[in-house]
């Protein structure tokens, strides 16, 4: 009884299949991954030595990065399949396929509330003739940034982002504000204190729980340990391991190849 | 009215600065805001003239002034628009090199059709026929009364750019010219925004052509060189490309400065004006965007400042 509520909610969770996918950089290959299917478990992990391919993986789902043959899709989880690599890269976030940025970056001449207003702003508030819409977009979506402001204690959101840190949380609840339905995560608490790494853990299970399937990359091996249901294991452009972090944490060329005998 | 006070320079010269404040503005929305470095503003603005003269001059319309300048003119509109709308779609995935080789190369296909499309323009004879939608006297009141149109146009202009920067759609622009890969991933169509921008912009600097066609009544292809361009873009850049009053206050610094001050009222030999004082006007423009750059890039104006709009607009 607990296998099949189980396998009903894997089904219905949404994941991204990849099939073929290959991209090479002046002749060498980065990435080659024959059939991955992400978004099995709620929160995955995907870990690698530098140079393994993750973030180009990361990349080529976006459109950041082309591929050079192979496809993406996106599977909502009704049934339904989307190719992701057919569309345009800004489609992504309307199905809700949302990545944050391993690279810190952000909008030099935006505010903090400028940032995220611009996350949320419906399409048809941003035409050249609705000049007078700025007072409906605060007012929809005021309280639901400003309760993500407080949480994550932004010093004064009407100034610039100004610390990597800062500029780092302000891709993360632009992140959230997208109402993510399989959110991508490229290093979120890199450089980050602890005591936001925590809220940013709380927030990532926090979606998980409410459905969205989440793909953390990230160095920080205590939170993919602690946060993350599963572990892919990337090396030379492939997923070569997969399994709970146990599991891949205990795994010989793991160790090997990534690990060091000191971290077991 | 006695207008015998009021100097014929002093009103040719106060309509063309305020015709490139109004080119400034729309193009401080291209540049300024987008990063879209437009330097074709004069084929826009040419090809709005141009239309509104053949249509004028050219079609035995069944209606008299004002209502033949008003179609005309939303024609001539609407075919700027057009050409904005073809050479944005053409541009607006290039780069910087690129979009300034494309909006060139189309300001100077504007100005060759004109020359050698001779049966509609007049080619480097030019066109007469056109005149002032309205007969209110004597030629200085009606030209007065023009500027005075004109300029209420140009304010309308400056109040659309002021609340662009007010509104979620220049956000969106700022978003695009500051990162475009960011924006898309937010879910924004950054083609479609830079297309719509330089449609808009295009069709209202189409407007502005058909509007100094009017003034000058007489359109050769002399009117539509890339001095046109320049005084906008150098007007554009003293003043701050980022700010809305950037425009004015550079437009009147320069265009207003040589046009008004140096041409009227400097005791300049007579010989000067035909040969002499267009290549000068274009020396010190150039040098004058040197200088600028090189010593303050962001213009007189400065930076554009979100932090105080936003506290003004939200508070903290």
């Amino acid at each position: 009884m607990v296998a099949d509520v189980a396998a009903s909610v894997a089904v219905a969770r949404p994941r991204i299949r990849i099939q073929g996918a290959v991209k090479s950089f002046s002749g060498r290959v980065v990435v080659d991954v024959e059939n991955l299917v992400l978004g099995d478990r709620p929160i995955e992990g995907l870990i690698g030595p530098n140079g393994a391919g993750k973030t180009t993986l990361m990349r080529m789902v976006m459109h950041s990065t082309s591929l050079d043959r192979g496809t993406i899709s996106f599977l909502p989880g009704d049934g339904s399949e989307v190719a992701l690599s057919t569309l345009p890269a800004h489609r992504l976030a309307g199905l809700g396929v949302v990545k944050s940025n391993q690279v810190i970056m952000d909008f030099a001449e935006l505010t903090v509330w400028d940032s995220l207003l611009l996350a949320v702003a419906e399409s048809r508030y941003e035409q050249p003739h609705r000049i007078f819409s700025e007072g409906i977009v605060f007012e929809q979506h005021e309280a639901e940034i400003r309760q993500h402001l407080d949480y994550f204690g932004f010093t004064d959101p009407t100034l610039f982002a100004m610390s990597a840190g800062e500029k780092k949380l302000l891709d993360i609840v632009r992140c959230l504000l997208l109402k993510p339905r399989f959110l991508l995560l490229d290093e979120p608490t890199a450089g980050l204190p602890a005591d936001l790494t925590e809220k940013v853990m709380a927030v990532i299970r926090d979606l998980a729980a409410g459905g969205t399937s989440v793909v953390v990359v990230e160095h920080d091996l205590n939170v993919i340990w602690n946060l993350c249901d599963e572990v892919l294991f990337m090396a030379e452009g492939s997923v070569i391991l997969r399994g709970a972090p146990a599991t891949i944490r205990e795994n010989r060329t793991v160790v090997e190849k990534y690990l060091g005998e000191g971290h077991v | 009215m006695n207008l015998d006070w009021l100097d014929a320079f002093l009103i040719t010269g106060l309509f063309e600065v305020v015709m490139v404040i109004g080119l400034g503005l729309l193009l401080h929305l291209q540049l300024g805001l987008a990063r879209i470095a437009n330097f074709g503003v004069v084929g826009f603005w040419g090809i709005g003239m141009y239309a509104f003269g053949v249509l004028y001059v050219r079609v035995d319309w069944p209606f008299a002034d004002p209502w033949q300048f008003l179609v005309c003119a939303a024609f001539a509109t609407v075919v700027a628009g057009l050409a904005g709308l073809l050479v944005g779609w053409l541009i607006a995935d290039l780069d910087t090199d690129g979009v300034l080789v494309g909006t060139l190369g189309f300001a100077t296909a504007v100005q060759l059709l004109a020359t050698t499309e001779d049966d509609l323009t007049g080619g480097a004879r030019g066109m007469g026929g056109l005149g002032f939608p309205y007969d209110i006297g004597r030629v200085k009141e009606n030209e007065l009364l023009w500027l005075v149109i004109t300029a209420v146009v140009v304010a309308a202009i400056l109040f659309y750019a002021w609340r662009v920067h007010r509104s979620p759609y220049g956000r969106l622009l700022i978003a695009v010219g500051g990162n475009e890969p960011l924006t898309r991933s937010l879910g924004k169509s950054t083609f479609r925004a830079k297309l719509w921008l330089f449609t808009v912009t295009s069709a209202a600097m189409g407007l502005l052509g058909a509007m100094n066609g009017v003034m000058v009544r007489y359109l050769d292809i002399g009117n539509i060189g890339v001095s046109v361009t320049l005084a906008a873009m150098v007007g554009l850049v003293l003043g701050g490309t980022a700010r809305v009053w950037g425009a004015v206050v550079g437009v009147i610094l320069t265009v207003g400065l040589f046009d008004i001050v140096v041409q009227s009222y400097l005791p300049l030999p007579q010989d000067w004006y035909t040969q002499a004082i267009p290549v000068l006007r274009e020396a010190a423009f150039g040098l004058t965007l040197m200088v600028v750059l090189l010593f303050r890039p962001l213009g007189l104006l400065g930076d554009m400042r979100r932090d105080e709009l936003m506290r003004r607009l939200h508070g903290r």
